[in-house]
């Protein structure tokens, strides 16, 4: 190495703080530099799976031997330009690693241990790795010391339950995610870490879901309850409970939020159809095309699955479509404006134009995002333009949309809003 | 509960931290102008409790921010972002002198932070908080590696930061209670240097052989650290506490074999029987108990045992041939040491040799023995048991708390700015010579 020296310490890298919940800035600087000298940062993570994600920048130290992600402009690399959190947001599966990946924490209770390394010279660290000069351990935390986690199992219903530290009785969350089932639950221990009681509950695709695993078993009853278990539940506040859903979800958000007998306190839809179909029930998606089903997906010319056209308004079956006029509550809706899983922007025009008709537009309020995906999630977390729907009978991607830096400033912007957003209908 | 009160929030960022970073406790949607009082609660390692209170009047906008606001009352004043964790104090009823001490630097401080309505200063067991909040409090950065140190009869334990170094080192030395202290070289390899905090009276081998080490041992320990392959060898720092603080200053005035880059002494001295080593400065405690005072409580007052400074020079280290950087930390209220008069003495011999440009000196006022690192408690006074003594004693180690926490703050910061500029700044002698080659 060109300036090491048995003479002088390795440079100081640093990350402030080390330990933050994954929706918080982690500041990364380094000292004790040659000045003016290229350096390449580089951050490596494994997911709960055990996949290797990894990013990597390249930048210029100034005539004090110093850098800072916070003001310093990244000249090459996963990203470029001023990205404090760039580092994160940039990661893909690194080469040789399974394909068709997308990272979801499973265990929300450990937190994504990541290696922060300096290389010297701008290095692709797959090419020509070179030799790491300095590293610093960050972790990053989907739950604050003293949420507590429950699974719920009861009256049919199947869900986890995050609930804050402290008395209560708390504001709180319904949460619920698309077709792709399973019960993710990164998003209410987060909205848990932030003082909300959060309850995400599964509806498709859980081994304790009654049914075949592949189609939507459960009915409005089901919906129902999960909201008046919430309303029902000693350390909630009854009156100030929202409901949040991503794709379908979004669908189940504003339906739910309509059923008579729920008063939900704030709903919010994320790139998802203000109704249902048989299609966007059917989970079960081949190559091969039936004459007797009239589907609206279709495949590019990688043999990925586009879902976009299946959620359009004139493809939703029209009894279904939730009679948003009846709102009573503060809408947020949120567009991913490269969303190719969902016609988001067709949707979020339909609310809007049934909203300002019932002169209710005082309620709604949209955020529209430029170069973004479907998949808008919790910040500083990387995305994936497409991922494996299903691995059986045959392996098949989707397409989710987005392009990486728009994606993750509208991850960051949308998560702020809807907290804030959260802070205004629960709280006050 | 009353429904203005029911949206009350609380939220402490970040709520996982280095025992020395900062955090903010905001407290909001509160009825402005309604008087709230910000608690802690800890329960220490040893099962004790500890708590701390803050009286605040929530502003116009019905928000309290410890970081901006006064506490008028509880057991800290004025603007104090930490108050709730440095003026931690033992419940009622616990038993007395206590001090904390964490022990497994592997796990964090767990504080349970709350917002009470009204001022409250006590029973607060029997009440329910508007909100509360968890906070953890680190020793150790996630990657920081944890190695005990057993070679060569040595009893310690090294910490090395994250990555592949190499990194300066730094021999890390508590007091007279002995026992093995790892909480401050934890904290120390967080920030990237390699710390080695060394048992030099309970060691295994004293423990065993009922014989104290020599002065060889902090230099096998000097060896150890300086050959270990992830440590820069000519990047060395000593920092020792009240007793450390003896032989730091013997190694880095008369060792042969330890070269130090800087050196650290806090609430220390200089004398010394110069050509001895811990049994000789046991001796020499030994043969001036009487000086031994008493407060009115009946604390043990150990300030005047090696009072007055000596001048023979058989009996101090000669400061005036120090070649490296000191700095020296003098809590104004020490009531276990002279470190004052120490302080002022080994000015007076570097400024006589011509050396005193190396030497830095923060005074503290009202502080007393134990500087520690910040937003800890402070130790007035504790039951003490001194190594290889039978008897517990209830000790006066002198400060008063606000002044104390101040000054642990401020002097955290210093000294670790003095081990950063000596250890990871500066030119090297040989590093120059090099370049021409």
């Amino acid at each position: 190495m060109r300036w090491e020296s048995s003479t002088r310490p390795a440079p100081l890298l640093t990350a402030t703080p080390v330990r933050t919940l994954v929706d918080e800035q982690t500041c990364i600087k380094a000292s004790f530099l040659p000045s003016n000298h290229p350096v390449t940062v580089c951050a490596r993570m494994r997911s709960d799976e055990g996949d290797l994600w990894q990013s990597f920048a390249h930048y210029n130290t100034n005539s004090s031997g110093m850098f800072n992600l916070n003001s310093d402009h990244s000249v090459g690399g996963s990203y470029s330009g001023c990205e404090p959190m760039g580092l994160f947001w940039s990661m893909q599966p690194a080469p040789g690693e399974r394909e068709g990946l997308r990272l979801r924490k499973k265990c929300v209770e450990s937190p994504y241990t990541v290696q922060i390394s300096l290389l010297e010279g701008h290095v692709s660290p797959n090419q020509d790795p070179g030799k790491e000069v300095a590293a610093v351990t960050a972790e990053r935390w989907y739950m604050s010391p003293g949420v507590k986690r429950q699974e719920i199992r009861q009256n049919g219903l199947v869900g986890t339950l995050f609930i804050p530290p402290g008395p209560g009785p708390f504001p709180a969350m319904l949460d619920m995610w698309g077709m792709g089932g399973g019960l993710p639950e990164y998003r209410s221990s987060l909205f848990a870490s932030r003082g909300y009681a959060s309850f995400c509950l599964a509806y498709v695709g859980h081994k304790d879901l009654p049914g075949p695993s592949n189609t939507v078993n459960v009915g409005d009853s089901y919906f129902k309850a999960a909201f008046q278990f919430l309303q029902e539940h000693s350390q909630i506040s009854a009156d100030r409970i929202g409901i949040v859903g991503l794709s379908y979800g979004c669908y189940l958000t504003l339906h739910t939020g309509t059923l008579p007998g729920v008063k939900p306190a704030c709903l919010i839809g994320i790139n998802g159809p203000v109704g249902s179909s048989r299609e966007l029930l059917h989970v079960n998606v081949t190559t091969k095309k039936s004459d007797q089903d009239q589907v609206f997906w279709s495949f590019d010319d990688q043999g990925y699955i586009i879902f976009k056209q299946t959620s359009l308004p004139s493809n939703l079956h029209p009894e279904s479509i939730v009679k948003l006029e009846e709102i009573t509550c503060p809408l947020m809706y949120i567009v991913g404006e490269d969303d190719l899983s969902a016609s988001s922007i067709e949707n979020a025009d339909l609310i809007e134009k049934t909203l300002r008709a019932a002169g209710k537009s005082h309620l709604f309020t949209r955020l529209s995002y430029p170069g973004a995906g479907h998949l808008i999630e919790p910040p500083y977390s990387p995305m994936s333009r497409a991922s494996f729907w299903v691995i059986k009978p045959e392996k098949l991607m989707t397409l989710w949309g987005g392009h990486p830096a728009p994606h993750a400033a509208a991850q960051e912007d949308a998560w702020r809003k809807m907290l804030a957003f959260m802070e205004l209908s629960l709280r006050r | 509960m009353d429904n203005s009160l029911q949206r009350v929030k609380l939220s402490v960022h970040p709520s996982r931290a280095l025992v020395d970073e900062e955090f903010v406790i905001l407290v909001q949607n509160v009825p402005p102008g309604s008087p709230m009082t910000l608690h802690a609660l800890h329960c220490s390692e040893d099962g004790h409790r500890w708590e701390a209170c803050g009286h605040y009047i929530a502003d116009s906008s019905g928000s309290i921010n410890a970081a901006d606001d006064c506490s008028v009352g509880g057991s800290y004043l004025g603007v104090e972002p930490m108050g709730l964790l440095w003026s931690l104090k033992p419940v009622p009823g616990s038993k007395p002198g206590l001090r904390m001490r964490k022990k497994d630097v592997q796990t964090p401080m767990v504080v349970a932070i709350s917002v009470f309505n009204g001022h409250h200063s006590e029973a607060f067991v029997d009440q329910v908080s508007l909100a509360s909040w968890v906070v953890e409090r680190w020793y150790m950065a996630p990657g920081v590696r944890r190695i005990p140190v057993t070679e060569q009869q040595l009893t310690g334990t090294l910490f090395l930061p994250p990555g592949p170094g190499p990194f300066p080192g730094l021999l890390d030395l508590w007091g007279g209670g002995g026992q093995l202290v790892e909480y401050r070289s934890a904290l120390l390899a967080s920030h990237g240097i390699a710390s080695l905090a060394l048992d030099y009276l309970t060691n295994e081998f004293t423990t065993q052989t009922g014989k104290m080490v020599d002065n060889q041992y902090f230099e096998t320990a000097y060896r150890v650290l300086q050959q270990h392959p992830q440590v820069l060898g000519s990047r060395i720092a000593m920092l020792g506490l009240s007793l450390g603080s003896v032989f730091t200053l013997k190694m880095a005035v008369y060792s042969p074999v330890v070269k130090l880059r800087c050196a650290v002494c806090i609430s220390g001295s200089h004398i010394q029987p110069v050509s001895g080593g811990p049994q000789e400065m046991m001796d020499l405690f030994t043969r001036n108990i009487e000086k031994i005072n008493f407060s009115e409580q009946n604390e043990v007052i150990w300030r005047s045992l090696l009072l007055p400074v000596p001048s023979d020079p058989s009996m101090k280290a000669d400061v005036g041939r120090l070649r490296c950087p000191l700095l020296l930390v003098v809590g104004e209220d020490d009531q276990n040491w002279c470190t004052q008069e120490s302080a002022a003495d080994m000015e007076q011999m570097m400024a006589r040799a011509g050396n005193d440009h190396l030497l830095t000196i923060l005074s503290y006022p009202e502080t007393g023995h134990l500087i520690e690192p910040p937003y800890t408690p402070h130790t007035p006074s504790s039951m003490y048991r001194g190594a290889g003594v039978d008897q517990k004693m209830m000790v006066l180690w002198g400060g008063k708390t606000p002044e104390h926490s101040a000054a642990q703050e401020d002097s955290w910061r210093k000294i670790l700015t003095f081990l950063k500029k000596n250890l990871y700044g500066g030119s090297d002698p040989q590093a120059i010579h090099r370049s021409h080659l």
